[in-house]
């Protein structure tokens, strides 16, 4: 096949068109509706057949949709976002949230910059995202924002939503203009966000320093790297030392907040999600590297691992979270919160799942890579550090945002061990005194098959996208 | 201590016999690079270090679990639990409180088969249906597959096996009003049921004939193939083989009086009687799981189907072969061959999801080691019964599917 042409869009987003295929032709209406609907006697009939089923589904569901009451939605709107947080601290999920989204868009307006950046460096025709395709980008998001908001009964969620919606359209603006010292650390200004979001829900102490400690290391060892400081002692004893410090410093603040076991509705699918992604894909690609070695004692560990996990259902390793994983600690120790024991055995499991795509990324790149690698003398962890895992890694990009939506609708596994998400409220609205027996889980479960599905569509266009700008990067 | 001395022992050893191995072979050690920059060295090191650190944090928790069962009285290995009686009884079996827990697992791992048995050929059929027609030309075929696709692909598919069940449990009536279509089907919110065979007399000679008419069809089969390959007439395997089937099938239907007749369902008493009846909770979660697995199936479907190579497609045109003719013989054996291992993959995915139906209360294997749980049975045990028990079903699941595999494989190129 001859090599595609590349030409931009609006967005910025390179569309790859195949040089070969005839251009398209634009029909009047009148010969389209022929061509596509009525070519001939099936396609016409297929045509009226599912134009009758369509009407009678879309009657049947605007009927029911009106007619039903949404009263109990209404009712629980906050336990469905937030679940049992104490209600007079709601200020907390709020200002995490829109601090969230503040530094995603910052990050994500210098992030588009700075591609924006290269690829005008590198010739390839790009102009600068407009607010239109930004909302084609989110609208899942943004609509169901709306549509959640649209059951509230008192002003301030209105207020935080539309703050929300116009900060995300604003800061992505400034994202954009932002100086190039911190445009190019786009990464970490989202990072800053995060953790102060966070640290808002949660307190400093704990896992937040933890993070917050592994996030300055990163930087001021990527800061190293550009300042061309390459002395072995300041380059590994610099990172170390910084990340020390932010844990101390951080866990001394000791600001209060509220651990996860209080946390509940979206807000804890959301952050389980997350949780098993970021712990979950650092294991994998330790497991990926251990299953390729060609030692056979870390191979074998790691295939049975992976084969054992991948083979039993995620429901059985959560009643192993809840009814064995106590038993594997000295006696004394704490394991009370269900969540940390459900989340450790969560991590198991997307581990084990990105280790199989992140293996498939390793078995596409070409063997001529570590050959040449090793030719020119490179040292076996920079090989896989250096050429093996971003080659790897940018294959399957798409296939592990596809494990990411896997793993979000996966969550709704948390209520059958009785963790109180998003999904367990459908259930739990049902049991009410005021909706006991009323027979309106349909109602409550449209409302939450709604949540979920916009955010995994969301997702899942989000990869298709960087599915064809890497295509794009293919040599 | 004793752990901390097996340990060594295991590293001298190791070590030792690289060691022994090296002194014994006779080798020019001149330019070996110092032992710590060895690859050879190295690999061995990091091994015992592996199995070291392994070992350590095993029988660390080994020790943990150990006291921790000791604390609670709770023996591990004992599996004499299974024989007492386990308090579950599951509606339309024989199974009673009283019964013991082996045979309560053992229902659990027959209704676990059975929902896979149903849904799978199911999920592919409605999956094959709905990618092909994601991929018709009438625009609004394919814009209404798409929509389905996007829809069911990205919600979780427990939400979709409650919604269906709580819609079942609303939308159908109750036992006493159940809907009636002619004499055939029965629906309310407990049970569907539908016709059936009940066996007569001579049932058993009956289904041993028809089992022997299977094989000789499939013989029918292989000898027309066979023969198309040698001399090209027209095969017509499909005609041949059915008719031996169903040729064998009416005269011993005739010859030994009548083995079966259709038996219609009917609620006497609020007993049912005749026909073939399903709890609600089955049909709905069967039901559920099959538009999930068919979203994923569909675009395995669709997307085996593109990576054929439009080349020939054209083809098949300049040969004049027929629409079906180009899909029968050029794309589809093709397609076939890019989708079967994803699918095997979703079989899978299947299998681990009929978990989920413990939601809704259909008393498959997970939904029985919870109810077990409940009684305060040891966990242990159960779960890992229950593990091994998913676990055989995959491996078998997959152990099928790489053989046929490979020999779709070997069939190609």
């Amino acid at each position: 096949m001859t090599d595609p042409l590349i030409t931009a869009t609006g967005d910025g987003v390179p569309l790859v068109v195949e040089p070969n295929t005839p251009p398209s032709k634009k029909l009047p209406p009148g010969e389209w509706v022929k061509a596509n609907l009525f070519s001939n006697w099936y396609n016409s009939l297929v045509t009226l057949v599912m134009a009758v089923i369509l009407i009678y589904l879309a009657r049947f569901l605007i009927g029911w949709a009106i007619g039903v009451e949404w009263q109990i939605t209404r009712t629980n709107l906050r336990n469905f976002m937030v679940g049992g947080f104490p209600a007079d601290e709601l200020w907390r999920p709020w200002a995490a949230s829109l601090l969230i989204i503040a530094g995603a868009s910052l990050g994500f307006g210098a992030m588009s910059r700075a591609e924006h950046e290269t690829d005008v460096r590198n010739g390839i025709p790009s102009t600068k995202p407009t607010q239109l395709d930004l909302f084609r980008r989110f609208w899942p998001i943004v609509l169901l924002s709306i549509f959640f908001v649209s059951f509230a009964r008192t002003t301030p969620p209105f207020i935080g939503v539309a703050v929300g919606i116009v900060g995300l359209f604003a800061l992505r603006e400034v994202g954009w203009r932002l100086p190039a010292v911190i445009r190019d650390r786009g990464v970490f200004v989202f990072a800053a966000f995060l953790l102060a979001g966070f640290g808002c829900l949660a307190g400093t102490g704990g896992l937040l320093a933890i993070v917050a400690g592994i996030i300055v290391a990163v930087l001021v060892s990527t800061e190293l790297g550009r300042a061309g400081i390459t002395t072995r002692a300041v380059v590994i004893a610099g990172p170390i030392a910084a990340g020390l410090v932010t844990y101390f410093v951080l866990s001394a603040i000791g600001l209060e907040g509220f651990g996860w076991d209080d946390w509940g509705g979206f807000h804890i699918t959301i952050f389980a999600t997350a949780v098993g992604i970021a712990t979950g894909l650092p294991f994998g690609i330790l497991l990926a590297i251990g299953r390729r070695s060609n030692l056979p004692v870390i191979k074998t560990a790691c295939v049975i691992f992976i084969e054992f996990v991948r083979g039993v259902p995620l429901i059985t390793l959560l009643l192993f979270s809840s009814f064995m994983l106590p038993l594997f600690f000295p006696a004394g120790s704490d394991t009370r919160s269900g969540l940390t024991r459900a989340m450790i055995l969560i991590t198991a499991f997307s581990a084990a799942y990105f280790a199989e795509i992140v293996r498939g990324g390793l078995q596409s790149v070409p063997k001529g890579q570590t050959e040449a690698a090793q030719a020119s003398g490179m040292s076996p962890g920079a090989i896989q550090r250096l050429i093996v895992m971003p080659q790897a890694l940018r294959n399957v990009i798409p296939a592990m945002v596809g494990q990411a939506i896997a793993l979000f609708k996966d969550t709704s596994l948390l209520a059958i061990i009785g963790i109180a998400d998003f999904f367990q409220y459908g259930e739990i609205s049902n049991t009410q005194q005021d909706f006991l027996g009323k027979g309106l889980q349909p109602v409550t479960y449209t409302f939450i098959a709604l949540g979920y599905w916009a955010v995994a569509y969301w997702m899942s266009r989000e990869s298709r996208r960087l599915e064809m700008k890497l295509r794009v990067g293919v040599r | 201590m004793r752990l901390a001395i097996y340990f060594v022992v295991a590293a001298v050893a190791l070590f030792g016999w690289r060691f022994l191995r090296d002194v014994t072979t006779k080798r020019d050690t001149s330019n070996r690079p110092p032992p710590w920059r060895d690859v050879r060295v190295l690999a061995v090191g990091i091994q015992v270090v592996a199995v070291g650190i392994l070992f350590l944090l095993g029988s660390w928790l080994w020790d943990n679990f150990n006291t921790r069962t000791d604390d609670i009285g709770l023996d591990p290995f004992d599996f004499a639990f299974l024989d007492q009686p386990s308090g579950i009884s599951i509606a339309d079996s024989d199974l009673n409180p009283n019964s013991p827990i082996s045979s309560a697992l053992r229902n659990g791992v027959k209704n676990t088969f059975l929902t896979i048995v149903v849904g799978i050929p199911l999920s592919v059929l409605f999956g094959t249906l709905i990618g092909i027609s994601r991929l018709s030309e009438n625009w609004l075929l394919s814009k209404i597959a798409t929509g389905y696709v996007e829809f069911f692909r990205n919600i979780p598919p427990l939400l979709i096996i409650v919604f269906t069940w709580s819609v079942f449990l609303t939308g159908f009536p109750p036992e006493r009003e159940s809907w009636e279509i002619g004499d055939l089907f029965i629906f309310n919110n407990k049970r569907f049921a539908g016709p059936s065979i009940a066996s007569q007399e001579n049932f058993v000679a009956y289904r041993w004939l028809m089992l022997a008419a299977l094989a000789l069809a499939a013989v029918v089969w292989v000898v027309r193939t066979r023969l198309f390959d040698r001399t090209g007439t027209p095969h017509r395997r499909v005609l041949w083989s059915l008719g031996t089937f169903v040729g064998i099938g009416v005269i011993g239907y005739v010859a030994l009086g009548q083995p079966f007749r259709f038996s219609t369902p009917d609620i006497v008493e609020r007993v049912y009687e005749g026909g073939v009846k399903m709890q609600m909770p089955y049909a709905a979660g069967v039901f559920a799981l099959t538009l999930y697995t068919a979203s994923h199936i569909a675009e395995i479907v669709r997307g085996s189907i593109l990576s054929v190579d439009r080349g020939q497609v054209e083809a098949g045109n300049a040969l004049a072969l027929s629409g079906f003719q180009r899909y029968r013989f050029v794309v589809l054996p093709q397609a076939f061959r890019v989708a079967f291992p994803p699918l095997i993959n979703q079989f899978l995915n299947f299998t681990k999801n009929t978990s989920l139906f413990v939601a809704i209360g259909f008393a498959e294997i997970t939904s029985i080691s919870i109810n077990l749980f409940g009684q305060s049975r040891p966990a242990p045990q159960i779960l890992f019964i229950v593990m091994g028990i998913y676990l055989t079903f995959s491996l078998v699941l997959s152990t099928i599917g790489n053989l046929i595999n490979g020999r779709l494989a070997i069939a190609g190129r």
